[in-house]
């Protein structure tokens, strides 16, 4: 395997996004992604190209389209429509080869990160995952690739000077989804399947749907959490209500965990997890330093409390003084509302 | 010998942290078995009750009775006592139960404990607690009196640094499960909380007595911040404590056993 | 079964630094332990050859001290343990970590299974059980939290996904990722941490593993670390929010809308 030279990589052209379909339908990571597609192609002067594998796809060609998509790359086959890994790795590997994309962006889903890492050793390829930012360079034309690290307490930016696609996946919620314009145009590629990619190693079983799946603690984006303040087993069923209602995962301080109001798994801080979410509610928490360790890397505090001086009131981005039940209460009739 | 016995005899239990697992090197891990057994036997040649403590900090030690069953070291009837906490697995609670039965070990402090992203959880179900939304020290407390009654005198923390209607509405359930005596947070003294305590429960009461000068480690095991000019000399403070609560026992953490050690008699006989 | 498990050494999150040069991590002297969710897959590791027989070999690739990431897994009750180490696998990204990873399982020969954690806690990337896979070309699957033995040579594994999971048949040899929700790692007792003391650890380099040196380390890594900066700093000061409670529910519904959280 040799580095590409610079003829071999000017061959490579195009920003791709390779859709994610959940049961027939596409994941708005998917139009994200061809949001940001669209202002990187806007950059290098060329195409945005979104490829679906799966079975019976064709309608979601044109909503691709609307959305930003030139081109819609389609190969559609019974063998694709279950998650096979190695199967849909060497299918986007053949359309890889065959197409020579320049960036290959895909959601950082529990699917794209199964993908996206085979598909980036098969085709040689330098692969970034969980990119919060994506940019592409003046003068070099290289996508600038930021991703948190360490828990968040650095930002990395990644370049991939030589090898080509230069691929990264994002998670959802990241980037912005262009409006839907019915006006636009594209056109849409039916590749064949290739017979010789079938796999036999492998095999779906079944597929169980369960919405009520709760959401991992370390890995939530919002999180609701509840201290002394909450009163008891019913502050949490409250804030269970609100985490629901929003998609995101309940939390704990230690006092509410030991005075038995939930379980040690919401446990935020030094003896319980460590997490980094998008924006974390502190409700009725005042903030000793073993919970704030916990939780002190969330993007957004929003603490609610009667005090107005706990440690807490004094580290959030917006301190709320008031009851909790009140607060929330109106916080969800707001969202319901509106 | 029960803790009523301890306090008449005017027994200090002493805290022994067993040797942390982080270790390097074989030759280390042999030095802090052998300094941890050379404490132990001290402490127990002077009469003392060794309180062996379970993964303090959500650290991961070794536990206790393992070690005391390797080293093969004595326990001598009521001057051994065991810290257990909920974070175990299942089995791992009935082989430490079974072992301090065996060994004759029949005094445990049950807390709720210091938790990590290493050490596994007792679950409701595993406690005979379905309805519970968590293990605390209350199921463990509860489970165990029901299993083993009997067999063992049951302690609970006490930690007047809480909120006190929080905290005492936490004793309540306690005493409730099977609680039969109370070991208490540092007090530097006297604490108000304590005072109130001893006029609300009608059980043995083990005062803890912080015998390390740095303050701020403190801070940090009871979770609030004592403040820095807080005068404190852990003598002195031990010898306040013997004043103010005659009618209590002593439960010494971070005992010095080259300074204080041979003083202890002094203060409290 | 001939079980592999690799595992990463990562620095404690709050203690990293950052050469100015590779822009990679400094690990000397920075407190290391093993990345938690590689403890999942040990555990699983182990319970399987306690199931099954057979030998659960521990393989890490790291600096010198990553022995110590090597030792913690045998503490574990792993039977024997790896550690590749070398100033040419120094700079690698995951590809080349994975190639150089894939390397050694074809050397350790007849394995049946490559267990790994989930994701690293420090580069969060989750992209070395694929590109192991990849590089041995096995069939993959991710975030296992569940594993059942079908007959020899297939297993049925539960998958995780957002919204469900899905049951799946997978012939050996494979490689699986594992989450949380497999197992409960057991902690180490005296016994086993004297063990991992007293074991040897063989450390193996490029020539051991017939890897290919224009694959490894920082010059056969496709991606290359530019840039690091400290991430935005929290705004100074906290903005109070009192009053009727509805309006100051308006005013959050409306700050999380701004920023796309709901």
């Amino acid at each position: 395997m040799h580095t590409p030279t610079d003829i071999l990589r000017q061959q490579f052209k195009n920003v791709w996004v390779v859709a994610e379909l959940r049961h027939g339908a596409v994941q708005d990571v998917t139009y994200e992604l061809l949001g940001a597609g669209r202002r990187l192609a806007a950059s290098r002067g060329c195409q945005v190209w979104c490829v679906v594998l799966g079975h019976n796809i064709k309608p979601v060609a044109q909503a691709l389209i609307h959305r930003g998509a030139d081109v819609v790359l389609m190969v559609d086959h019974q063998e694709l429509e279950s998650f096979v890994d190695e199967v849909h790795a060497r299918q986007l590997q053949k359309l890889i080869d065959m197409h020579k994309p320049e960036i290959v962006l895909c959601g950082a889903t529990a699917r794209g990160r199964a993908l996206i890492p085979r598909v980036a050793v098969l085709v040689r390829a330098g692969l970034t995952a969980d990119c919060t930012g994506l940019e592409i360079e003046q003068g070099s034309g290289l996508l600038l690739q930021t991703r948190p690290a360490f828990g968040g307490n650095i930002l990395a930016t990644i370049k991939c000077t030589d090898f080509r696609p230069q691929m990264a996946t994002v998670r959802p919620r990241v980037m912005s989804a262009l409006q839907a314009d019915p006006s636009r145009a594209g056109r849409i590629i039916d590749e064949s399947f290739s017979p010789d990619i079938a796999g036999r190693r492998m095999k779906v079983l079944r597929i169980i749907v369960d919405t009520q799946q709760t959401i991992n603690l370390a890995d939530a984006t919002f999180i609701v959490a509840g201290g002394r303040g909450m009163g008891g087993k019913e502050g949490f069923e409250l804030l269970s209500q609100f985490a629901r209602m929003v998609g995101g995962a309940v939390g704990a301080s230690r006092a509410a965990v030991d005075a038995g109001w939930i379980g040690y798994s919401h446990q935020v801080g030094q003896t319980g997890q460590t997490v980094q979410p998008k924006v974390y509610f502190a409700c009725g928490i005042s903030g000793q330093i073993q919970h704030l360790v916990g939780m002190q890397s969330s993007d957004l505090i929003i603490a609610i409390n009667k005090d107005p001086n706990t440690p807490m009131m004094q580290l959030a981005d917006y301190a709320v003084v008031g009851d909790a039940f009140e607060i929330l209460g109106d916080i969800m009739e707001e969202i319901r509302k509106t | 010998m029960s803790i009523n016995e301890h306090i008449e005899h005017k027994i200090f239990h002493v805290e022994l942290q067993t040797p942390k697992q982080n270790v390097k090197t074989l030759p280390e891990l042999q030095e802090n078995l052998d300094q941890f057994a050379r404490k132990y036997t001290t402490l127990l040649d002077q009469g003392h009750c060794v309180c062996i403590t379970d993964n303090p900090m959500g650290l991961l030690s070794f536990q206790g009775t393992e070690v005391i069953k390797e080293l093969g070291l004595p326990c001598p009837a009521g001057q051994v006592s065991v810290h257990l906490n909920t974070f175990h697995t299942p089995a791992d609670l009935q082989r430490i139960i079974d072992d301090c039965l065996k060994l004759g070990i029949g005094n445990l402090l049950i807390i709720s404990g210091d938790g990590s992203d290493r050490l596994p959880k007792l679950q409701p179900q595993d406690v005979a607690a379905d309805e519970a939304a968590s293990v605390t020290s209350v199921e463990l407390i509860r489970h165990i009196r029901q299993r083993w009654n009997g067999q063992f005198e049951l302690g609970v923390a006490f930690n007047p640094y809480e909120p006190f209607d929080h905290e005492m509405e936490k004793m309540r359930r306690k005493i409730d499960a099977g609680a039969q005596f109370i070991v208490t947070q540092p007090i530097l003294g006297r604490h108000e909380m304590l005072d109130k305590l001893l006029k609300l429960v009608d059980m043995p009461v083990v005062v803890e007595a912080w015998m390390s000068k740095k303050l701020h480690l403190l801070s940090l095991c009871v979770g609030y911040e004592i403040p820095e000019d807080t005068v404190h000399n852990p003598m002195d403070t031990l010898k306040q404590l013997v004043q103010n609560y005659p009618g209590c026992g002593l439960y010494l953490s971070m005992l010095g056993y080259k300074t204080q050690l041979p003083h202890l008699r002094k203060v409290w006989n | 079964m001939k079980i592999v498990v690799c595992v990463k050494q990562v620095p404690a999150t709050h203690d990293v630094s950052i050469d100015p040069e590779t822009k990679r991590l400094i690990r000397e002297g920075v407190a290391a332990e093993i990345n938690p969710f590689d403890y999942y897959a040990i555990e699983q590791g182990v319970r399987m050859r306690e199931q099954h027989g057979g030998e659960v070999i521990v393989l890490t690739m790291g600096p010198p001290q990553a022995a110590d990431a090597v030792r913690e897994a045998i503490a574990c009750e792993t039977d024997r343990g790896i550690l590749l180490s070398d100033r040419a696998f120094a700079g690698s990204d995951t590809w080349a970590t994975s190639y150089a990873l894939a390397c050694a399982i074809r050397q350790i020969g007849g394995v049946d299974l490559v267990l790994c954690g989930k994701q690293a806690v420090d580069g969060d990337t989750a992209q070395v059980g694929p590109g192991i896979a990849a590089h041995l070309d096995w069939p993959q699957v991710t975030y296992v939290s569940s594993v059942s033995l079908v007959n020899v040579g297939c297993l049925n594994v539960r998958r995780m996904y957002e919204d469900g999971y899905e049951l799946v048949e997978v012939h050996l040899p494979a490689v699986l990722t594992v989450v949380k929700e497999i197992n409960t790692p057991r902690v180490p007792t005296l016994t086993g941490r004297i063990a991992s003391l007293k074991a040897d650890v063989p450390v193996l380099g490029p020539s051991d593993i017939a890897a290919d040196a224009g694959l490894l380390g920082l010059n056969g890594s496709p991606t290359r670390v530019v840039k690091t900066n400290p991430p935005p700093p929290r705004a100074a000061k906290s903005v109070r929010l009192e009053g009727p409670s509805r309006d100051v529910a308006k005013r959050i519904v409306y700050e999380m809308r701004m920023l796309s959280l709901i």
